[in-house]
């Protein structure tokens, strides 16, 4: 009569308890509002947006600036109308009766404003001016040398910061989440009525694999929303680097909450109160965050050696990876073998957090010294 | 049956069970009793597998206790644990299934179990919404909840109602009369001496007596002579003259005489004869209280 699929059984209860569980509910509800936060709040208040600029130009000259300044414009997020006048005291008379932002003279020797230049326009108008005075005796330019194709980096960085931003706050959410579920067994003792029953590997599989699916479960909902939310507001284009990081982003979370999992359930299973996890989950949590720092370092550069060696190291590994592979600067051989060394690191760490955890978990009353959980015979 | 061999168990330098060993029959109840931290939680926890024994074993109709074994047992522990989240109804569905019930069953059996503990009105409702004494009844149905072969329960009556004493006893009863053996460990003699088919008395890690209620009875003594005897005078003196006796209380309700082994009760009724008027001579059996007190103290 013994349950072939404890752990499964295990696994069940976590997952239909914590879905009818609020929190989870709320939770979702306020990561996504983060998220459409990020996505609407900067182009209505003015920031990052583009703006559309009037510029009045008289004769060729001066056209010729506007014109350069025109393809530019959207380095500066300007966008440049370009409105042709007769002569130059038209030109005046255009920016006095605010026809126009800015006008060029003539010559294209004087930008022409009625108060103040924008910054913007500004930037746009004498980076045209610039251009075509260099284009006259033109230095010889730099050879560039691309070694990997990315052209749109500014919108691939957006996407990794959040996809990183994501991973990191449901690994840290999770983590915290599973030891806090397993103390409340501790704590309510219920531990013993399963303990008679299942084995601690099957208790602690069951809590691990259930949880982990609600986690991945969210984050599915997470992303598909937040993409959905995207395209709808026209902020994020639906192209192969946003699948690709919605992709990564759900893998990598098994892959590091798997790894990180262990080690939260064995710092849960120290603890006999709630009110005492903190002692034991904060290591792990200035762990995931140092992680969540490098990975800014990898934003940066993705390719550079500092990157490429966290990607190698386990802890790092999960934070530091997605960045480097929804970049595309990850090549097939250091995937294999980042993987290989992350899921290495989770087999030896389910081994040691199954002793420790079936030796800790019972031991209610006092914390457990990790030393005591990993010697004592108890079984 | 249920046999435990010899079982030891070590924490450290402190000797927690010393070769412990004793068998509850089928259909019978067994009271384990001894004073606090004398050993009865750990080895009712090696019982069920929870600990292990550094040395000995626990025998199930003969044969080894495997995991599947022990998923059939019903067990509850002295600190009693339910999730406080979970809805009652699904907690003992889920307690069932852990324990090997088919889905269909265990939904059943739960509901069985909530209307035989009175708690069919309650079965949405999460367990830390219901009082002390209904969370009571949830563990304990979620003991039972699987038809256990074998019942072990650590202090079940502790913090029990009157009520919730009889509907407890009443289900131990139920369950030896179906043939499950059962061991609940207490600190009211009274209920076990009233329960109980037998009785393991635990000192220091070691059983120090084991056996039916009666017995342990007459092998404690012969009992002791309740004499109420009208004398002048101070009234016990006449007792030195008996040889190998001694009084043991002294109280409106008599005197309580204890005579050593050999020592003749009817040389002890003439004595007080010649004392006085005798009103009552009679054998008083010593209680578990009495006993325990005695075994312990030795």
């Amino acid at each position: 009569m013994r349950p072939r699929h404890a752990a499964a059984l295990v696994a069940r209860r976590e997952i239909v308890e914590r879905i009818r569980d609020r929190s989870l509910l709320i939770s979702t509800a306020v990561t996504l509002a983060i998220l459409a936060a990020i996505l609407l709040i900067p182009p209505l208040i003015g920031i990052g947006g583009t703006t559309t600029y009037k510029v009045a130009v008289a004769g060729p000259q001066a056209e010729q600036v506007a014109r350069a300044a025109q393809r530019d414009a959207k380095t500066f997020d300007a966008k440049i109308e370009i409105v042709q006048v007769a002569d130059e005291r038209a030109v005046r008379k255009a920016v006095d009766a605010e026809k126009a932002d800015a006008g060029l003279s003539g010559d294209a020797r004087a930008i022409v404003v009625r108060k103040k230049l924008d910054d913007k326009l500004g930037n746009a108008l004498q980076e045209g001016s610039r251009q075509l005075r260099l284009q006259a005796q033109p230095p010889p330019p730099l050879p560039v040398h691309t070694l990997l194709a990315s052209d749109n980096s500014d919108d691939l960085q957006t996407i990794t910061f959040v996809a990183v931003l994501l991973l990191y706050f449901q690994l840290v959410g999770y983590g915290y989440w599973l030891a806090s579920g397993i103390v409340e067994e501790k704590a309510s003792r219920i531990v013993e009525v399963l303990l008679a029953t299942i084995r601690a590997r099957e208790l602690l599989a069951g809590k691990i694999v259930g949880i982990g699916i609600v986690g991945f479960m969210q984050l599915l909902v997470i992303g598909v929303g937040a993409t959905a939310l995207g395209v709808a507001t026209d902020q994020v284009s639906l192209t192969g680097d946003t699948a690709r990081a919605v992709g990564v982003v759900l893998a990598w979370f098994v892959l590091g909450y798997a790894f990180y999992a262990c080690l939260f359930a064995v710092a849960g299973a120290l603890v006999p109160r709630q009110e005492d996890i903190q002692n034991t989950t904060t290591p792990l949590s200035i762990v995931l965050f140092g992680s969540f720092m490098l990975s800014f370092a990898a934003i940066d550069d993705p390719g550079g050696g500092l990157a490429t060696a966290l990607t190698f190291i386990p802890p790092t590994a999960p934070m530091i990876a997605p960045v480097r592979l929804i970049a595309g600067e990850m090549p097939v051989e250091q995937i294999v073998v980042s993987v290989a060394v992350l899921l290495a690191g989770t087999a030896a760490l389910v081994a040691i957090a199954a002793r420790m955890y079936s030796n800790a978990v019972l031991r209610t009353g006092t914390r457990v010294k990790l030393l005591e959980a990993w010697r004592s015979a108890q079984s | 049956m249920l046999e435990i061999d010899a079982i030891s168990r070590r924490y450290g330098s402190v000797v927690a069970l010393e070769r412990l060993s004793f068998a509850v029959e089928d259909g019978s109840i067994c009271g384990f009793v001894g004073p606090n931290g004398a050993g009865k939680t750990t080895a009712m926890r090696i019982i069920l597998g929870v600990l292990a024994a550094d040395d000995g074993e626990v025998r199930w109709d003969g044969g080894r206790i495997d995991g599947a074994t022990r998923a059939r047992f019903g067990y509850m522990p002295e600190e009693r644990g339910l999730y406080p989240k979970m809805r009652v109804a699904d907690q003992l569905e889920y307690f069932a299934r852990l324990h090997g019930v088919p889905r269909g069953d265990a939904a059943a059996a739960a509901q069985r179990w909530i209307e035989r503990m009175g708690l069919t009105e309650r079965a949405c409702d999460r367990v830390e919404a219901l009082s002390l004494g209904n969370q009571q009844r949830v563990q304990l149905a979620a003991a039972l909840v699987h038809e256990p072969v074998a019942l072990i329960l650590d202090e079940p009556f502790s913090g029990l109602d009157p009520i919730g004493v009889d509907v407890m006893s009443e289900v131990l009863r139920e369950r030896a009369g179906a043939g499950v053996p059962v061991l609940f460990s207490s600190h009211q003699l009274e209920l076990v001496e009233r329960l109980c088919d037998s009785v393991a008395i635990l000192k220091a890690g070691r059983l120090v007596a084991f056996g039916p209620v009666a017995e342990l009875r007459s092998r404690g003594g012969r009992g002791a002579w309740r004499v109420v005897v009208n004398v002048n005078g101070d009234g016990t003196d006449w007792i030195a003259r008996v040889p190998g006796a001694r009084v043991l209380q002294a109280d409106a309700r008599g005197l309580l005489v204890a005579l050593e082994d050999g020592a003749d009760e009817q040389a002890l009724l003439d004595a007080a004869r010649a004392a006085g008027r005798v009103w009552h001579f009679a054998r008083e059996e010593p209680t578990l209280t009495e006993l325990f007190k005695g075994v312990i103290a030795a």
